[in-house]
């Protein structure tokens, strides 16, 4: 390979591994509860650095800063209790109050390339039981990629972490159409949706400040993917 | 663009730069293990289970419950099988162990009135439990066993292994002693006076076998019964035998060989079924009718003296009540039609028909679940006494047919043996005090919420003396008391006082909410279990196959107390060293035991490849045959031994609600021209629902949108009282009542008669607050969204004698709800107060 070509593929990977970080950050904030160690991480200077990083665009910068404001409070046992009732009352029950993280009980099973997010998403009186068709298709997925969702991490293949971890894994191994084909009908056809509802009913607002990242990262990321001028609505 | 594309390229290079990245414990995905390759297709093949809807064969998809279809041998199965996979996969499961996050930061110190509508926090399992055992500590030590109760039980889910209440309390009785109770909410009247009067509980026994029944009755009354309805669920694996019987009984009433006369309220679903004859009675006023039944057999010399005198007691110091001797009133079909509405020439028509030929009577548990529920079930008895049949196949009372395969004939078989619920033989709990400070130990089980307002007070029941003791802290494991308890507002009140709650449960049931430490169980198809199906009848044992893994961070409830005993440093002791397999392999093999020489059993092995083993066909049986025999040799189990019409036991008890002979007495709230009408008119019924067992399957959306009516439980009404108030099916209608208020869907029905309506209880509980919203569900008075009849009703005992569950003693009116409509809260886990 000339020198030209390698320097290319250089900052191609690059530019797919910093993605990736990106993805699985987001993930570990949908995953699970804030930790005192993730609070330990992205206090540090290693991790304001990273979310200054994503600050410089333009379109993240608001949600960076609500979530830095709101990391600086969490220096105590019971704030830290308090905004993990948060992520109960919204992630780990099913309510009115609440958002489903499952993006089956937000789409129909078989969302096709040109399916567009009014015609996919399911109206609310279908909604059907967890562990169903997109479950399923997610799995799929991950099987042929020879990866699982880890035993510690009980919850559907279409919880929303998990789509968005196996993002940050296409990043790194496919190509950037079959990453758009994931992205498209596994995220985008339901997230606007989700970051809507968080911001319904998260009166905490950490919740809110991380839903509208995760949906203006996704603007922000698909925008340059080749083939795709409508990257979002 | 190129611009663009540096810019970008320059972004993603600086987040690069900053070498950030999450430990690598953080992912959610890991690389995929060989045996997760192979699980995915192994065993989709069809495995056996069996539950309290039936007993079914499932297959599963990639590690998910596909297809749901009916066990061989179950040739009636309910269509609460399109249910069942909604029990598993319902988004109402409690996915982690969650803990009150007022009462974690506060513990028994922590505000309880925003108990129903507060803030969790998931736990771990080792965390859960260290808490919960805390509690205990805490409990025990400040207040003794009389401050904790622990003994509540519910339908549980089916299985010989894994009782939900078994293991909890065999676990807590490691820690310590606790308040228990005494009867229960289907029979609790009922099952309390028929052991004076007939010498057995007779509601959970086996009765005359159906082919006996019908090859002799000439008239079946069905009074206040309903088994059509009813016998789509069973105590074990069900497999619906009676419908086969109940098949061949609407044949037999085409033809005209067997007169069926239904006696109730309202138009049922057997008398719709079986095309059968039906006599309306004004509500709650059963005891009149039947002492004017008797009044008109004895004035004409029809009843069987002979039977009488044989085989009964006290029959001479009950005729000067029913002929007014003794009281001025006598009991003659004219008294009975102004309090019954049932015409005279009916009444005597009845009688007539009553010792013409052979009767069978059997009677429906509703009709002892009211105010004085003891009085229809003795007046009933004394009726088939004086009609002189009982004992002979066709003839007699039976109080069971209706539920669980009573009256199918029995196999005969041993059936396995269970979970241990109590202490092995020298085991000791950790707190081993058993001063409950002069309190009573154990409580009629309908009684708790009085016991919680009021303890130290002294009440009465079944001939000895109670004292309520001062509960600080209760345990529901697969029970849900916010169902079918009664009045929601008392309860609240109550759940104020308490210091700690408990709950193990599936799905987040209102019990749940008003929960600190709330703990995931499993499905049955998530667990190994063993149950016989054929309920009474015995007819087989069934394999209970494992179908998926326990949901979300759910287990068994074995598995639960085990961790829970490991706390307590008992865990060999609460598990005898054994394993699920283990435990199911001994239960199975001591089966085989108790069954060798008389039936069949392979090895366990074979067995659970098999996925059952019939017993075979059962023998033809007659209840109370022996005793009609011989009741010297065979004799009831009464003081006397014979039927006791009179009770000089309940005479000496001299209490004023159940005296010593049946009674008619004038109830707290009757409608129809009794009292409170004028207020509220309507009567409630709130029987066992058509589409769940009790609050089971309730949490199945998509099963419960076959029958909810804008989402609610629907409630049936007369057309003529609906059209008076502008309700058309459809609407949603206000219920009501001095102690509270549901909305509900409207379904107007000629089946209902006027001043009656029905709500099914097992109705989910969702209080909103005033204006619909959200806040102030948990607020005494407040409306529940969803349509849980116990709303409304009254809880009182049935008398000093059962002191049971009175929901059926309950007063109502209605209109149509003209507010903004809140949505429907029932099916949710815990909600955040505003902000």
């Amino acid at each position: 390979m000339s020198q030209v070509n390698q320097e290319i593929t250089q900052e191609i990977s690059e530019e797919r591994e910093a993605r990736a970080v990106v993805y699985n950050f987001l993930s570990s904030l949908f995953a699970k509860e804030v930790t005192s160690d993730l609070v330990v991480q992205l206090t540090s200077a290693q991790g304001q650095s990273f979310l200054n990083s994503l600050a410089l665009e333009p379109s993240l910068t608001g949600s960076i800063d609500g979530i830095k404001a709101k990391f600086a409070t969490l220096n105590n046992e019971e704030s830290l209790l308090e905004l993990a009732a948060d992520f109960c009352g919204l992630f780990l029950v099913d309510g009115r109050t609440s958002v489903s993280p499952y993006a089956g009980q937000y789409v129909n099973a078989k969302p096709s390339e040109n399916q567009s997010e009014e015609s996919g998403s399911r109206k609310k009186k279908d909604r059907v039981e967890i562990f169903g068709e997109l479950h399923q298709k997610v799995t799929e997925f991950l099987t042929d990629s020879k990866l699982q969702v880890h035993s510690d991490f009980p919850e559907p293949g279409d919880h929303i972490a998990v789509i968005l971890a196996y993002i940050a894994h296409l990043c790194v191994t496919a190509e950037t159409k079959e990453q758009l084909n994931f992205i498209k009908c596994y995220l985008m056809t339901w997230l606007s949706d989700f970051t809507q509802k968080v911001n319904e009913h998260d009166h905490g607002l950490f919740y809110c400040y991380v839903a509208d990242l995760t949906l203006a990262w996704l603007k922000v990321d698909t925008e340059f993917f080749p083939n795709n001028s409508r990257a979002t609505n | 663009m190129k611009e663009i594309v540096m810019k970008r390229r320059n972004f993603l290079k600086g987040i690069l730069a900053t070498s950030f990245t999450l430990a690598s414990t953080a992912s959610v995905l890991t690389p995929l293990t060989a045996l997760a390759k192979v699980g995915a297709t192994k065993r989709d093949d069809w495995l056996t289970t069996g539950s309290h809807f039936g007993a079914f064969k499932i297959k599963r998809k990639n590690g998910v419950i596909d297809q749901v279809k009916p066990f061989d041998l179950d040739k009636y199965p309910t269509d609460m099988i399109n249910g069942v996979k909604g029990l598993v996969y319902n988004p109402s499961r409690i996915r982690y162990p969650m803990v009150r996050l007022d009462f974690l930061l506060k513990g028994h110190k922590s505000d309880t009135s925003q108990r129903g509508d507060f803030r969790f926090v998931r736990m771990t399992w080792d965390q859960a439990l260290t808490l919960f055992k805390q509690s205990l500590d805490e409990v025990q030590t400040n207040y003794g066993p009389s401050g904790l109760h622990a003994g509540q039980t519910g339908w549980r889910a089916t299985g010989q292994l894994h009782s939900s209440t078994s293991h909890m309390q065999r676990a807590v009785a490691m820690h310590g002693n606790f308040v228990k109770k005494i009867g229960d909410y289907s029979t609790g009247a009922g099952q309390t006076i028929l052991p004076y009067v007939l010498g057995s509980t007779e509601v959970y026994a086996q009765g005359t076998s159906w082919p006996l029944i019908l090859d002799n009755a000439k008239t079946i009354i069905l009074w206040a019964n309903d088994p059509y309805k009813n016998l789509q669920v069973g105590w074990n694996a069900e497999t619906h035998e009676s419908y086969e019987y109940l098949a061949q009984l609407k044949e037999k009433v085409k033809l005209g060989k067997i007169r069926v006369i239904s006696i109730d309220p309202v138009a049922s679903k057997t008398q719709d079924y079986l095309g059968c004859e039906k006599i309306y009675v004004n509500p709650q006023t059963d005891v009149a009718l039947m002492l004017a039944i008797a009044y008109e057999l004895y004035s004409n010399n029809l009843h069987d003296q002979k039977f009488i005198d044989g085989y009964s007691l006290g029959f001479d110091r009950f005729v000067p009540y029913l002929t007014g001797e003794s009281d001025g009133i006598a009991k003659t079909p004219e008294w009975a039609e102004k309090i019954t509405s049932v015409p005279v020439d009916v009444i005597k028509d009845l009688a007539k028909t009553m010792v013409a030929d052979r009767t069978q009577f059997l009677m429906g548990w509703c009709i002892q679940r009211q105010q004085h529920g003891e009085q229809p079930y003795w007046m009933a008895a004394v009726l088939a006494t004086m009609v002189g049949q009982i004992g002979l196949p066709g003839g007699g009372i039976s109080y069971g047919h209706h539920y669980s395969s009573i009256g199918v004939p029995s196999s005969g078989a041993a059936a396995p043996g269970a979970f241990p619920r109590n202490l092995d033989e020298g085991q000791k709990p950790i707190f081993d005090s058993k001063d409950f400070k002069g309190a009573s130990s154990t409580i009629p089980v309908a009684r708790w919420i009085d016991a919680i307002l009021e303890p130290g007070k002294v009440i009465d029941a079944n001939g000895a003396k109670v004292t309520y003791p001062d509960i600080k802290m209760m345990i529901f494991s697969g029970n849900n008391p916010w169902n079918h308890h009664q009045d929601r507002n008392r309860m609240k009140e109550a759940f104020h006082k308490l210091e700690c709650v408990v709950s193990i449960d599936i799905n987040w049931t209102a019990t749940c909410r008003f929960s600190d430490i709330v703990l995931p169980a499993c499905t049955t198809m998530e667990r190994n279990d063993i149950d016989i199906y054929g309920s009474y009848a015995n007819r087989g044992l069934l394999a209970m196959q494992k179908m998926v893994e326990p949901l979300f961070d759910s287990l068994s409830d074995y598995e639960i107390f085990t961790r829970f005993a490991r706390i307590l440093g008992k865990e060999k002791e609460y598990t005898r060293g054994m394993t699920e397999l283990d435990w199911l392999k001994k239960l199975y093999s001591e089966c085989k035991t108790a069954n060798d020489g008389k039936f069949v059993m392979p090895e366990f092995e074979q067995f659970w490849q098999d996925g059952y083993v019939h017993f075979g066909e059962g023998k033809p049986w007659t209840r109370h045959a022996d005793f009609r025999d011989d009741p010297e040799i065979n004799p009831l189990g009464t003081p006397s031994g014979l039927i006791e019409i009179f009770s000089r036991k309940i005479e000496r008890y001299q209490y004023d609600d159940c005296k010593g002979h049946p009674t008619w007495m004038e109830k707290s709230e009757r409608s129809h021209g009794g009292p409170g009408s004028d207020k509220h008119p309507i009567w409630m019924q709130s029987c066992h629902p058509d589409k769940r067992l009790h609050s089971q399957m309730c949490e199945s959306k998509e099963y419960r949108q076959t029958y909810t009516v804008q989402d609610r439980e629907p409630v049936y009404l007369n057309p003529e009282d609906a059209k008076k108030r502008g309700i058309k099916s459809g609407d949603v209608v206000r219920v009501f009542n001095d102690r509270g208020q549901l909305l509900a869907g409207a379904v107007v029905s000629k089946n209902f008669p006027k001043g009656v309506i029905r709500i099914h209880e097992g109705a989910w509980y969702g209080p909103v607050g005033d204006d619909g919203s959200i806040t102030g569900g948990a607020k005494v008075g407040a409306l529940c969204s969803y349509g849980d009849p116990n709303t409304l009703t009254q809880d009182i005992g049935s008398s000093k004698l059962a002191q049971a569950c009175s929901a059926y003693t309950c007063l109502v009116d209605y209109e149509k709800f003209r507010g903004k409509l809140p949505q429907v809260t029932s099916f949710q886990g815990p909600l955040e107060i505003g902000a």
